[in-house]
């Protein structure tokens, strides 16, 4: 069953039959969020808290 | 198989990002105050600042970089952070882009992830370092920061178009041309992104740092990410070959805790 759908489009098939789209939904909000929190966010409270962290990955600060 | 793919994803992610997270404790929490305090604080500062100021480390902790939160809070914050951002890029590239990808990823087991997290540094850091280069502590930068931000993201979406696009043309060619010849086009097809580097608007750079201070975090941030994407791969690779070794039952019944319990 695992190899038998060795395609990208069959990937996505099975992808599309195994999860629910609130399960979609949810994983891609918990994604977005994390990934703009980390990367974009620009509030000075949570920016001043990532400074160190933004330098030392390398991303655009201040 | 999916919820299997994530979660060997994810656990790479915890590894490389626990690891990332001590480099920031110990190295950039440090460093980065320490360029903080040099960029922005008194620049009466000469060339002898080691011998002459040596009490000016321990004196000003807090006073530098007029921060909104505490020293603590920023150096706290800042290591989950670290350990967030490992979580994320092995949840998402090692987990969801891998489980789409992996049928059309050259090469056979290691080297898939291996493959995979270059073209996530890519991606991720990369790219977006060819117009904001990594290193602007305690620097004046020509472009405002909601414009950076947009050409950081848009350069991360150029960097993913690329690194796609080298994986089809590799895929395309290999049948046709032979390995060689793909993995070189595979290559130049990468250099596309000069294109978008070449157009965005420049982010002139005037830095108050010594330039060997400058360069020096240069290297430890460029080294921070790629550390962190071999972190990635060596786990995911490991992690992988240790599910092939219990057998692909084990990928489809979504193991609990590798015991293999027939539902």
């Amino acid at each position: 069953m695992p190899t038998a759908n060795n395609t990208v489009h069959g990937r996505v098939e099975q992808a599309r039959v195994e999860l629910t789209p609130t399960q979609l939904a949810v994983g891609l909000a918990l994604v977005a969020a994390l990934g703009f929190a980390l990367l974009f966010v620009q509030d000075p409270m949570l920016h001043d808290s990532m400074h160190n962290f933004r330098h030392a990955a390398g991303i655009t600060c201040h | 198989m999916l919820a299997a793919y994530l979660k060997r994803g994810v656990k790479a992610g915890v590894v490389a990002g626990l690891v990332f997270g001590l480099l920031i404790a110990f190295v950039a929490n440090p460093l980065v105050a320490f360029a903080d305090e040099l960029g922005h604080g008194s620049h009466a500062i000469g060339d002898n600042h080691e011998h002459a100021t040596g009490e000016h480390h321990e004196g000003s902790g807090g006073a530098q970089h007029d921060s909104t939160v505490s020293m603590t809070v920023t150096n706290g914050v800042s290591i989950v952070s670290g350990v967030l951002w490992g979580i994320l890029l092995g949840g998402v590239v090692f987990g969801i882009a891998y489980y789409f990808l992996e049928p059309v990823i050259p090469g056979t087991g290691g080297t898939q992830s291996y493959l995979l997290a270059v073209a996530g540094f890519i991606t991720v850091s990369g790219a977006p370092w060819l117009v904001l280069s990594p290193q602007r502590l305690g620097a004046e930068q020509a472009l405002p920061a909601e414009l950076r931000s947009m050409l950081y993201g848009g350069m991360m979406v150029a960097g993913a178009f690329v690194c796609l696009l080298a994986g089809f043309v590799y895929d395309r060619l290999r049948d046709t041309h032979g390995r060689p010849t793909a993995t070189i086009v595979a290559m130049l097809s990468l250099g596309l992104l000069a294109i978008p580097a070449a157009l965005s608007p420049v982010n002139a750079v005037e830095s108050s740092l010594p330039s060997e201070l400058a360069s020096g975090l240069t290297g430890t941030i460029v080294f921070g990410q790629a550390l962190l994407w071999l972190l990635l791969a060596g786990t995911h690779a490991r992690l992988r070959r240790r599910s092939m070794d219990t057998g692909p039952a084990a990928i489809a019944t979504d193991p609990t805790d590798g015991t293999l319990s027939a539902d």
